[in-house]
Order: structure tokens, then C-alpha cells, then sequence
């Protein structure tokens, strides 16, 4: 009894203490709280700044189409070079609501005066003007993957003509073989001349044709083909969005369909890969196309692409910056930077999707 | 501190709880504003770069506008106009930054600059050209200035479009942010309540805690247990010189309390002892009586006359002094025991004969007894009363001519004694009287043996447990009277 009465006197001064202690935790708790929100608030608001890097130096590329994947390769490549030398690289025109030709843009990035720019010439009078007017203002111009030699640009990168030329020749021989094996013993195909058909940008340069066909042109000579061919080339009307893929098609409607399709870039060799598989030709039309994607990737595992040109578009862009980084040091810098070619057929295409796997993961 | 608290007075320590508690949820609230407040300025601010960038826009048509206008008409307001816009632009686009960053908009914002500053010098060149009248000069500056005039338009709007996708990401961050915030502050001042009414609950309890124990004690107290646990003092507050008074006031009853018990006790003792000196008195006087009337000494004596009276050969007084003997004998012996009709009936006919003997003679009695009635019990000394109080009040007065008639008989289940005398008789009243047993007997009556007609009647009630043990019966005055009394016949 005693012993309890005394629990009961001691329980209002315990009683106090735990109220103190309670309030004060409460107390100490909210404001914690308020603070940590606050604070935690005010770095969602500044988190932007806080990521943000600077650059001393800053180069646009102006490309052919910054969407395709080709170009965003090429740009990635450079970006990465450049961000060792605290330089910035970027997609010239990505940023703009409105789409904006080569030149336009080019007319932009030296009025923004940017430190260097890596353009793709196309080989107009209108771009050489302007790489010469950029030049003449101290920006250098790179060209990359396609040239104006004449104009003033401090150097181009890209890949031979030639041997693409010569690689596409090659190729357009394995397939001649290839042709002739599927069709022996069947009496009814008698050998006849192998058909090829070249797809060229309107806005190609033809002197850059001219070399890729006299690439072709050189090596089928070294191994002649026993059954002779025929090159056709045609035009690819890219001046309108979407004309290409009905340039393409044109050569399907044709009566003529030839054996062989050269395709030289992304878009037209994605394009006569639709078309086959629409106009039902797998299997007697052989493309021969042009980059990696992932696409044509898939398409060269099944069979529907025949082997495709790879360029390693990542030390392309390199290339550029390296150009203009020597450039801006030095003054000089080496005429012309060629990117390394790498033949994907069916042999080693699951390599090449094993990567593009990778790098998606 | 705690000791200081505990020393306030009772309304300073509530009204301190309650303004501890309000400023304590004032302050949440004040923090709480303060958060809402803060994130709303954000919020206002989100869209502030498209503010901005609107308004280099608009200085920038002003600036294009002016020029075309001064084209058009050279005139001086649209010269002033083009300085004063050229001014406002020139200034806006140096608020502009100038690094390079992996942002796109700060890069957007850079290359903005750099063309507007081209743009203005083109424009500047316009102008100076138009006021040299070099037409084929001004022309050229002019288109250039209008080609990067759509360029910086361009950036702008792309720039706007930028900012506001990322503003828009950030406002919707914010908003978010503020819904969050809102359910935050929601739960912070409903823990806030809580926390404050639990802590004020129990500050409370805390303070009413002495009163309340006050209260059982005092409760206990109440009901009678002053030997309740008294409280202790918690503090020096209203309440803890409440319960030290009433501690104290408890003390000083219970002492109040022992020094009457006390003193009762002493009263006890005392009266005790005085009862004890009564008593032994009584005894000391019942001694002394018993000593003074030896029976046995009358009887013996008694006795001695009656053997002399032989001696001498007076049979006649031989005879009156063995019935005087007898008689007294009886007295001693019976009082308070049961005996039988026939030894009543004796002992009354040894009281008339004494009585004849004294009165020579005057009383006429008779009997008539049923013999097999006479052994039947009775509580004893009952006749001789009755028939004495014949005698004395009944026919005392009428000489030789009294008579008493004695008769014991059965009627039906109970034995009847009956004595009847022809004397005075009695009222109605008074019969009512001797019955209901109001008669009081009158004491030192010589010629009584000291038993009175009350208890005559109250001693056959005893025994037979019924009132109606003894009937009166009285025609009137001189008419004489009759006393019956009953008694169980089943009893021998």
C-alpha cells in the first residue's frame, strides 16, 4: 500500500520530466522536418545550376539531318572528344524550333561566333561562300563527311569515296557468286548481265559519285565478272522532306528491277529495305547498304539486307575536334582525316547487335 | 527551473501552459507560412525568364521597326525611336550570359547575344548608310540585318520554347512540391495539436494531481476514515498551502479527537466505580436483611410456641400457631415455583382459619373441589392474593355476614378456580382496571403478604402465555364479586 501511494506522489515530477522531454522532441521533430522540406525544396528549385558545367570553348556541328542517328553517332563521337579539352560541341539547329538548311544555320553559327565549326559540305558554291566568309572571320571550318574542297575549311574528315567504292565493288562481286550458286544446276536461269543500281543524293557532290563509282569500277576490273554488268545510277530526290522513300520505290516499279542496290546513306538504305520486303524481292535484290543502326542491323540477320558499310561515325567526330583543336593551337592542321570503314554482313552482324544492345541497356 | 515552477501561483502556471502552447503553435505556423510563402515566390518566379525573353523580343521588333520606319521616311522620330529601342535592346541583351555550358538554353542565350550584337551593328550600319544616301550600301546592311533579325527571332522564340518546357517541368515540380507541403503542413499542425493537448493534458493532470489527491483524502475523511494518507505538499501554490493546511487541520483533529476520547475514558472509569460502590452497598443492605428475617429462626420459634401450647394443653392455640407457621412456611418456600391447585387451596384455607382466628370467626367459607383437579400445577402465591383482596376490599366491612365461596372445576380443557365473595362488588371501570393490570397496589397495607392483583394477573400470563387468564364478574355495588381465573388442564 505504501509503496504504491509513493508511486502515485513520485508520478506528477516524472510526469513533468517525459512532458518536457515529449514537447521538446515534437518541438525539435517539426522543425526539423520544416527544415529539412524547406531545404530539400529549395535544391529541387536549384538543381539545374548545380549540374550545370561550363565550357571555355564552343564548336557547332552543322549536319546534313541532326535527327538521324548517323549524325547523333557522329556528334555523340565529338562531344565526347571535346568535353576532354573543356570544349563543348553541339548539334548546330537541334535546339531551334524551325528547321533550318545547312547554309542558313551556317550563316547563324558565325554571326552566334562560335569557336569552330564542323559542317557537312555539300559541296555548293552558297557553302563554300560561307565557309569562307566563317574563315575569314577567324571561326575555321571543318568539313566533315562531305567536302568543299575549294573553299577555305581547314580540313575534311570523312571517308574516301574511293574506297567505298571499292569496298561496295567487292561486295558486288560476292553477291555475283552468290547468285551463281543459288542458280546452279537450275537449267531455266540462264547467266545473264548483273544489273546494279546506285541510289545518289541529288545534292551530292558528283565529283564525290565519280569516286565512289570509279572505286567500284576499279575493283570489279581486278576480278572480272564472267556474266558482265550494268551500273545505273539513280537520283534520289532528298530536297523534299519524305521524297526519298518514294524515290526509292520508284525503282521497284520499274520493270527492271536490279539485282543489286547500293545504297549510300542511312535513310535510303532503310528505305530500299521497306521496299523490298513490300514489293516482295527478298532474295533477288541484294542491297548493299550504308550504317549500323540497329535497323539495318536487324535487317542484315535476316537476310534482307545483303552487307552493309559501317562508318565508325564516333571517331569522325573525333576527328573534327581534333582538327579544330589543332587548328586553333597551332594554325595548321592535317588537310584530311579519314574515318575508319567496317564491313557488316551476315557474318559478323551479331557482334555489331550484341553492342547495340549494350549500349541501349 | 522546476522548483521555480512549482513555486508559482496556480493561475500563472495555467495561463503559462496555455500561452507555451499557442506560441508554440504559433511558431509552427509562423514556419509553416513561411515554407508556403517562400514556394510561392518560387513559383511566381517560374515563369520569369519567358517574361524576359518577351520582352527582348518585343525590344527587338521596336529596334527593327524604327529602322524600317527611318528606311521608309528618314524621318527624326524614327531616328529617336531607333536610338531610344536600340538602347532598351542593347541593355537587354547585356543582361544576357555569356558562358558556355552543357545547357542548351545558356548556349541559346550566348549565341543570342553574339547575333544581336551583330544584328545591331548591321542595323547601325543600315542607318549610318541611309544618311550617307549609299543606297546600294544600306541594302545590302539591310538584308543581312533583317536575315539575322529573323535568325535572332528564331533563337528567341526556340529559346522561349525551351524555357518554358523546362519551367513548366519546373512548375509542376513546384506545384507538386506545394501539394506535398500542403499535406505536410497539414500533418505537421494536426500533430502539433495532438502533441500540444496531450502535453497540456497532462501539465494539467500534473497540477490538479495534489488537488485531487486532496480530494480522496478529504473524500475518506468524509466517510469517517480520519485516519486517511494525507497528501503531500507538492509546491507552494494555492494548492500546496491548500493540502498543508489540510494536513495540518487533520493533525490537530486527530489530537482533538484522542484528548476526548481520553477524557471519556477517565469519565468511564470513574462512573464505573461508583456503580461497583452501589452494588457492593445493595449487597452489603441485602446481607443485612437476610441476616435481620431468618425464616428458618420464625419458624423454629413459630414452632417452640406451638409445642408450649400443647404443654399446656391449649389445643385451640397449638392449632392457630402451627396454621400461622404453615402458612409462613409457604411464603418462604413457593414463591417462585410451580406447585398444585391443592397446595393453593391449603394455603388459602390457612389464611382464612388465621383470619378467623384474628377476626374471631367472621368469615363464612366454603369449598367445593373436584379432587382430580387438585394435582394440576399453577405458578404459586396466586389464590391467597385473590382471596385477600376479597377479604379486604369485599367484605371486610360486613361483620359476621362475609362470605367467600372457593370452587375448582372443569370446563372443558382448562380447570376453572373460582372465588366469589357477596361483599362491596365492583364498578365496571374498575374491574377494567384490575384487569388490564392498572390497579395499583398500595404498598405497607398491614394486612398483606405484599403481593398485589398486577402481578397476580402478570405472572398467570407468563405462564399460560394468553391474556385471557382471569375473568371479573360484579353484578354492581354490594352485589358481591366473582374472580375466576383459568389455567391449562394438560399440564400435570
Amino acid at each position: 500500500m505504501t509503496k504504491e501511494t509513493k508511486g502515485v506522489e513520485s508520478a506528477p515530477i516524472s510526469n513533468r520530466s517525459v512532458i518536457f522531454l515529449i514537447s521538446t522532441t515534437i518541438f525539435a521533430a517539426a522543425i526539423l522536418i520544416v527544415a529539412f522540406l524547406y531545404i530539400r525544396f529549395y535544391l529541387a528549385g536549384s538543381s539545374d545550376e548545380i549540374n550545370e558545367r561550363s565550357y571555355s570553348r564552343y564548336y557547332a556541328m552543322i549536319a546534313e539531318d541532326h535527327k538521324s542517328s548517323f549524325w547523333q553517332s557522329v556528334y555523340q563521337g565529338a562531344l565526347e572528344a571535346a568535353e576532354k579539352n573543356d570544349t563543348y560541341v553541339e548539334l548546330f539547329g537541334s535546339n531551334l524550333l524551325y528547321d533550318y538548311s545547312t547554309a542558313e544555320l551556317m550563316e547563324m553559327a558565325v554571326s552566334a561566333g562560335v569557336d569552330g565549326i564542323m559542317v557537312y559540305g555539300n559541296g555548293s558554291d552558297e557553302m563554300t561562300e560561307l565557309i569562307n566568309e566563317a574563315s575569314d572571320k577567324g571561326i575555321p571550318v571543318v568539313t566533315i563527311y562531305s567536302d568543299n574542297s575549294s573553299s577555305k575549311r581547314c580540313s575534311y574528315v570523312g571517308i574516301s569515296g574511293y574506297n567505298i567504292g571499292r569496298e561496295y565493288g567487292r561486295q558486288i562481286i560476292s553477291v555475283s557468286n552468290e547468285k551463281r550458286r543459288v542458280s546452279y544446276g537450275s537449267q531455266d536461269h540462264p547467266e545473264e548481265e548483273l544489273k546494279i543500281t546506285m541510289l545518289v543524293d541529288s545534292k551530292m557532290a558528283s565529283y564525290n559519285q565519280n569516286l565512289i563509282l570509279s572505286g567500284i569500277q576499279d575493283s570489279m576490273s581486278q576480278n572480272p565478272l564472267s556474266t558482265g554488268y550494268s551500273i545505273k545510277i539513280v537520283t534520289v530526290d532528298n530536297n523534299n522532306p519524305f521524297s526519298v522513300e518514294e524515290s526509292v520505290r520508284d525503282v521497284f516499279m520499274d520493270n527492271d528491277v536490279p539485282d543489286v542496290l547500293v545504297c549510300l546513306n542511312e535513310l535510303d538504305t532503310t528505305c530500299a529495305y521497306q521496299a523490298v520486303v513490300d514489293y516482295n524481292q527478298v532474295g533477288n535484290v541484294y542491297i548493299l547498304g550504308y550504317y549500323d543502326s540497329e535497323k539495318i542491323l536487324n535487317a542484315i540477320s535476316r537476310n534482307v539486307v545483303f552487307s552493309s558499310l559501317a562508318v565508325d561515325t564516333a571517331q569522325m567526330g573525333a576527328f573534327c575536334v581534333e582538327a579544330l583543336d589543332e587548328y586553333k593551337e597551332f594554325g595548321y592542321t592535317s588537310q584530311y582525316f579519314a574515318a575508319d570503314l567496317t564491313l557488316i554482313d551476315r557474318n559478323n552482324v551479331s557482334e555489331y547487335l550484341k553492342k547495340e544492345e549494350e549500349t541501349d541497356e | 527551473m522546476s522548483n521555480r515552477f512549482r513555486n508559482l501561483p496556480l493561475s500563472y502556471k495555467i495561463s503559462g501552459i496555455f500561452v507555451l502552447a499557442n506560441l508554440f503553435i504559433f511558431i509552427v505556423d509562423i514556419s509553416l507560412l513561411f515554407g508556403i510563402n517562400s514556394m510561392s515566390v518560387e513559383m511566381e518566379m517560374a515563369y520569369q525568364d519567358n517574361r524576359h525573353l518577351n520582352e527582348l523580343t518585343e525590344a527587338l521588333d521596336n529596334v527593327q521597326s524604327a529602322m524600317t520606319d527611318y528606311l521608309n521616311s528618314k524621318s527624326t522620330d524614327s531616328l529617336s525611336d531607333y536610338y531610344i529601342s536600340e538602347q532598351t535592346y542593347a541593355e537587354l541583351v547585356g543582361e544576357l550570359t555569356v558562358s558556355i555550358t552543357d545547357r542548351a538554353y545558356t548556349r541559346m542565350e550566348r549565341n543570342i547575344r553574339n547575333m544581336s550584337e551583330e544584328y545591331l551593328s548591321e542595323v547601325s550600319q543600315t542607318i549610318e548608310a541611309k544618311r550617307g544616301r549609299n543606297v546600294e550600301k544600306y541594302r545590302v546592311h539591310y538584308e543581312d540585318a533583317s536575315k539575322l533579325y529573323e535568325y535572332i527571332k528564331s533563337y528567341i522564340r526556340s529559346l522561349n520554347e525551351e524555357r518554358f518546357l523546362s519551367n513548366s517541368e519546373k512548375y509542376s515540380a513546384l506545384a507538386r512540391n506545394f501539394r506535398i507541403f500542403e499535406v505536410f503542413a497539414l500533418a505537421v499542425m494536426f500533430i502539433v495539436l495532438l502533441g500540444s493537448a496531450v502535453v497540456i493534458t497532462r501539465i494539467t493532470r500534473a497540477l490538479i494531481y495534489p488537488l485531487q489527491a486532496l480530494a480522496k483524502s478529504a473524500d475518506e475523511v468524509t466517510v469517517g476514515n480520519l485516519d486517511a494518507e494525507l497528501p503531500k505538499s507538492t509546491g507552494n501554490d494555492e494548492i500546496g498551502r491548500l493540502t498543508t493546511a489540510f494536513g495540518k487541520m487533520m493533525v490537530s483533529i486527530r489530537e482533538y479527537i484522542e484528548k476526548i476520547r481520553m477524557s471519556m475514558e477517565k469519565e468511564r472509569l470513574m462512573q464505573e466505580k461508583e456503580l461497583m460502590m452501589e452494588t457492593h452497598l445493595k449487597d452489603a443492605q441485602l446481607k443485612y436483611l437476610q441476616a435481620q428475617i431468618n425464616p428458618h429462626f420464625l419458624f423454629n420459634t413459630l414452632n417452640a410456641g406451638a409445642q408450649l401450647a400443647m404443654m399446656e394443653g391449649a389445643d385451640r392455640t397449638y392449632e392457630y400457631v402451627q396454621t400461622v407457621a404453615d402458612f409462613f412456611r409457604y411464603n418462604v418456600k413457593k414463591q417462585d415455583e410451580l406447585v398444585s391447585i391443592g397446595e393453593e387451596v391449603d394455603l388459602v384455607d390457612n389464611y382464612i382459619r388465621i383470619l378467623n382466628v384474628r377476626f374471631s370467626g367472621d368469615i363464612h367459607y366454603d369449598k367445593q373441589t373436584d379432587e382430580r383437579l387438585l394435582k394440576v400445577k399453577m405458578p404459586g402465591m396466586i389464590l391467597q392474593p385473590i382471596v385477600e383482596n376479597s377479604v379486604n376490599h369485599g367484605i371486610r366491612e360486613m361483620g359476621d355476614k362475609g362470605h367467600i365461596f372457593l370452587r375448582v372445576y372443569r370446563d372443558d380443557d382448562r380447570v376453572c378456580i373460582s372465588v366469589k365473595d357477596n361483599g362491596k362488588g365492583m364498578t365496571p371501570e374498575d374491574i377494567e382496571k384490575v384487569v388490564g393490570g392498572k390497579w395499583k397496589y398500595e404498598e405497607q397495607k398491614g394486612d398483606s403478604n405484599g403481593i398485589g392483583m398486577d402481578n397476580v394477573i402478570a405472572r398467570l400470563r407468563l405462564f399460560d402465555d394468553r391474556d385471557d387468564v382471569i375473568h371479573i364478574y360484579s353484578e354492581g355495588i354490594d352485589q358481591g364479586t366473582e374472580v375466576v381465573i383459568n389455567l391449562p388442564y394438560n399440564n400435570a
